[in-house]
């Protein structure tokens, strides 16, 4: 069955949770408080309904939805992991829910604690010095962590504009690039899967403020010549930028600060397990080696005699990204969550999700050869070339057996070049057990048999959704590969 | 590297998985996972960070955290300037808190993602409705980061590369909109407000707009002052100069008065946590912005909208990407990828239940409890309100005493009294801003009042000619 619009079962005289004080007038809005042509005279236009109403029809549309509850995402750079029950309590309780961000400071101190103490985690588990919590999601993390580096340079007097990409990366990085005032300077990406080294340097000019790069890179790869990057790009005066959307693969086993990365975020709802809400809430705290830590977004938490306490007190700051002191709510639950792991847990879901990628990897090669040669990190890049339906037709099919498509190309998470069109971009994470994995798997299996024989049930999938597939895609699809070619 | 297995819950495998799949790979160890990260930049020793806990001791430690923040629980709170304390029905957590909708990605595969897209939909319906205009986006980050961005998108629709904005904006707004617009090369060009009304400085306006061309006028209704804008006015003077009117709203005034939409507004932003979201020490909230469906190529983040499946039905799905950062990358209208989905969802879920006559009811009582608390208090000696423009529920007060001491009396008493002026805006001594909703019950306006009354008796206030 279709889906259905609240609006049409709206019932005029029927309604929920209204409050009702006797005390105060409830009749018509007092003339005497408003001038009289601001007042409204109609209605708005909301919906009336009973409260068993209202329930049935959000329980009934979420049945229309999949999440990590309902089963396997294994939706490439996005880390879809399981999103710890507990986190969702200890992240609501009153002591946080209802603390107003305006209260005086030393009634939120266990706000300010809890901020502090994450900052210092996340701090330790990219190896930079200092962290701020404020930004709201990987995007904002970027945004403010490359407003540092403009901040820097501007300090310096050093009139550098160009920000450095590889064509492999997450298009808000050069969206918040441009957002900070930069120039994005494209450089391709080796057959090996590498960011080209010639092509960086042939870019890397006294104009270049630094370099975006993710590592392990959206190809799912672990860039090796990280370190002869490193050493180029600040041999040049210009800075590294991580960003930190697939820290999966490596969290206590290499960290960015350690790589020589200067400015690093990370995505809460990838890494740390916050869950992603359907498209948001996340968080993206952004960390930075000292010499940068002036230029972070006002205020930060840091102790001030001897108490956690928010720093307003920041002449040197590149400004503020948003409102108050960052998505309390969704820290909470990634503090949570590295509590609950230790360092040791942390570890082990980093090299779960990488063996668990691998595994994925070598039992698919026969159906799906990767793209690279080189093993894979956190998620795997396959080809489906060889199939006998087109990519996009065969992980529609996918729905249909319970598991969520994988990243394609276009698909609104990554960007890659026109020569993978047709790759798939699979990352199981640590959450998926070898039972999981192995569905999974069969699933492929299952799609790849069918398209030998009855191609058409491919083309037309999904068939248990409550909508067939959707047109808009495929016209989407083409406009996006022109769209995509530099 | 020696076989460990630690136990929390999340890791799904046996040491025997791992040795089967390690084989399945063809490797003999984990380490031989990581053989592409050179030596050198490994973290030889384990992350310094404390010792995993198991759930009962997260439990304590987090309950402990939470019991050192006092709350709008605990306090009788008037605290306001951009955040709001207002009833939430149960129904809002419950719902959203299903894990289809909360553990769910961003609805990129819309054939099994109707439910959310769905919703999603019927709140960029619903959000349309309430701010007068009918593209509405699936939210941005927060109120000030709407106000960002609501500020680019009419520098793109003009072509212009400067913006006027009225000085009372909750100053986190005025920094935000500060950061946002230095990047992209704005200026911006600040509008007193008038010392008496404590509106927007008409003239001043005026004469900004006559200096030098504006992409958009920015104003917030009702003002860091509390005070009311005259939105139609105001948006009049913007259509006769070319520029834009942009409103950055508090949506719960909406069941009282006109959205700003129907008042010549042509992008409206708002900060939704009034609208069911808990106040969660400042956030997660959420951004909403409404416009022109002739700006829809310029609005930033995701949007969903009707198209057809393959058998010619209708069915929803993320629309208009070419102004999104996975296509457009550097030409993207922002950078905006995740948004504030599931907050989305709680608004709608929120304005469903308490529907159009609740909801119409309760902006009321914002109304009409703020304007009694506000008489009531007026009638103490020397505290006057600074502005007669009108207000809704948010009042600046001049106190007969300092501000500072008199709500550490009132803390004492249970009673976060409202904010020191002086914390949000320079040189406003003696001056106290106060908000109040609902939530605050007959008996408990006329305690803080009687409390008010004796501090400000005891700490001797000089009463001002
Ligand atoms: C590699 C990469 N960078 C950045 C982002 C943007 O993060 P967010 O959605 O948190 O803004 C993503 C998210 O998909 C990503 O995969």
């Amino acid at each position: 069955m279709k889906t259905q619009s609240i609006f049409p079962k709206s019932r005029p005289g029927v309604s929920g949770a209204s409050i009702i004080d006797a005390d105060f007038d409830t009749g018509p809005t007092d003339a005497s408080w408003f001038d009289p042509a601001d007042v409204r005279e109609d209605s708005i236009g909301l919906p009336e309904m009973s409260e068993v109403d209202v329930v049935r029809h959000f329980t009934n549309l979420s049945r229309a939805a999949h999440g990590v509850d309902n089963g396997p995402y294994p939706l490439g750079s996005c880390t879809m992991k399981y999103n710890p029950k507990r986190n969702d309590v200890l992240s609501t309780l009153d002591g946080f829910a209802h603390a107003h961000p305006r209260q005086p400071e030393p009634t939120l101190q266990g706000l300010w604690d809890m901020m502090l103490e994450l900052q210092e985690f996340i701090a330790e588990i990219t190896g930079m010095d200092f962290v701020s919590l404020q930004p709201a999601a990987g995007a904002h993390g970027e945004f403010a962590g490359l407003l540092a580096i403009r901040r820097h340079f501007e300090q310096l007097h050093h009139d550098r504009n160009i920000i450095l990409i590889p064509d492999s990366a997450h298009g808000t990085n050069p969206a918040s690039a441009a957002m900070v005032g930069y120039q994005c300077k494209i450089i391709p990406t080796t057959s090996d899967g590498m960011m080209d080294l010639d092509a960086m340097e042939h870019h890397l000019d006294q104009r270049v403020a630094g370099l975006m790069l993710t590592n392990p890179s959206t190809l799912g790869l672990f860039d090796e010549n990280i370190q002869k990057i490193a050493e180029k790009i600040h041999a040049n005066g210009s800075l590294l930028y991580y960003d930190g959307a697939n820290l999966n693969a490596i969290m206590g086993i290499t960290r960015p600060g350690d790589m020589g990365f200067d400015v690093v975020h990370i995505n809460t709802h990838k890494t740390l397990s916050t869950p992603h809400g359907g498209g948001g809430p996340g968080a993206g705290p952004v960390g930075v080696k000292a010499f940068l830590e002036k230029y972070l977004p006002a205020p930060v938490i840091r102790r001030i005699h001897g108490r956690a306490a928010p720093d307003d007190n920041r002449p040197m700051s590149a400004g503020r990204v948003k409102s108050f002191f960052g998505h309390v709510e969704v820290l909470l639950r990634a503090y949570c969550y590295i509590l609950t792991n230790g360092a040791d847990g942390l570890r082990t879901a980093s090299e779960n999700a990488v063996l668990n990628a691998n595994y994925m990897r070598a039992r698919l090669a026969d159906l799906l050869p990767p793209v690279f040669a080189q093993r894979c990190m956190h998620e795997c890049l396959l080809s489906g070339g060889s199939l006998k339906v087109n990519a996009f037709d065969f992980v529609k099919r996918l729905i249909d057996f319970g598991v969520h498509p994988p990243t394609l190309v276009g698909a609104g998470c990554v960007h890659f070049a026109k020569e993978y069109d047709a790759a798939m971009l699979i990352e199981p994470t640590e959450s998926e057990s070898r039972i999981s994995l192995d569905f999974i798997i069969e699933q492929f299996r299952r799609v790849a048999r069918e398209a030998a024989v009855a191609p058409y049930m491919i083309e037309t999938a999904p068939h248990t959704t409550d909508v067939a597939k959707i047109i808009k895609d495929q016209n989407a699809w083409i406009q996006l590969l022109e769209a995509t070619k530099y | 590297m020696d076989e460990k297995n630690p136990v929390n819950g999340y890791n799904v495998h046996t040491l025997k998985d791992r040795r089967e799949m390690l084989d399945a790979i063809g490797l003999s160890s984990i380490d031989d996972l990581f053989s592409q990260i050179p030596s050198e930049i490994r973290l030889h020793r384990p992350l310094n960070l404390p010792p995993a806990q198991s759930e009962w001791e997260l439990d304590k430690r987090l309950h402990a955290l939470a019991a050192q923040n006092a709350t709008t629980r605990t306090h009788l709170s008037l605290l306001g300037g951009g955040a709001y304390e207002h009833y939430i029905p149960a129904v809002v957590p419950t719902l959203t808190a299903r894990g289809e909708y909360l553990t769910a990605y961003t609805p990129y595969q819309p054939e099994m993602s109707q439910g959310i897209l769905r919703v999603l939909h019927d709140f960029q319906i619903v959000m349309g409705r309430m701010l007068g205009l009918p593209a509405v986006n699936c939210s941005v980050y927060d109120g000030a980061t709407a106000l960002a961005e609501a500020a680019w998108m009419a520098c793109s629709i003009t072509n212009r590369r400067h913006v006027v904005v009225t000085e009372a904006l909750w100053p986190e707004y005025s920094q935000v909109l500060n950061t946002y617009m230095r990047g992209r090369n704005v200026t911006v060009s600040v509008i007193p407000t008038d010392a008496m009304t404590g509106s927007m400085d008409l003239e001043k306006l005026a004469g900004s707009l006559k200096d030098t061309p504006a992409a958009a006028v920015l104003t917030q209704t009702p003002n860091g002052y509390g005070v009311l804008e005259p939105i139609e006015h105001i948006s009049k003077m913007c259509h006769s100069c070319g520029t834009l009117s942009n409103v950055s709203c508090y949506p719960m005034m909406l069941g009282c008065l006109k959205a700003p939409g129907k008042q010549g507004a042509d992008i409206v932003t708002c900060e939704g946590q009034s609208l069911g979201l808990a106040l969660n020490g400042g956030g997660p909230y959420l951004g909403v912005m409404a416009t022109h469906e002739d700006n829809i190529k310029f609005l930033p983040g995701r949007i969903v909208g009707e198209c057809d499946d393959l058998k010619m039905e209708k069915a929803l799905a993320l629309v208009k990407e070419s102004r999104e950062q996975h296509v457009a990358r550097d030409k993207a209208t922002s950078h905006i990828c995740s948004n504030q989905a599931l907050l989305a969802m709680r608004i709608l879920v929120y304005l469903s239940a308490v529907g159009e006559h609740g909801f119409q009811k309760i902006s009321r009582l914002n109304a009409s409890k703020a304007h009694y608390i506000c008489e009531r208090l007026c009638e103490l000696p020397g505290v006057r309100r600074t502005h007669t423009g009108h207000f809704f529920n948010e009042f600046l007060l001049d106190l007969p005493c300092e501000t500072a001491p008199l709500l550490v009396t009132l803390q004492k008493q249970g009673i976060f009294g409202g904010i020191d002026f002086s914390r949000l805006y320079p040189n406003s001594d003696r001056k106290l801003l106060l908000a109040v909703t609902e939530t605050k019950s007959k008996t408990e306006l006329d305690r803080i009042t009687d409390v008010f009354r004796r501090a400000i008796a005891e700490l001797g206030g000089v009463i001002r000619s």
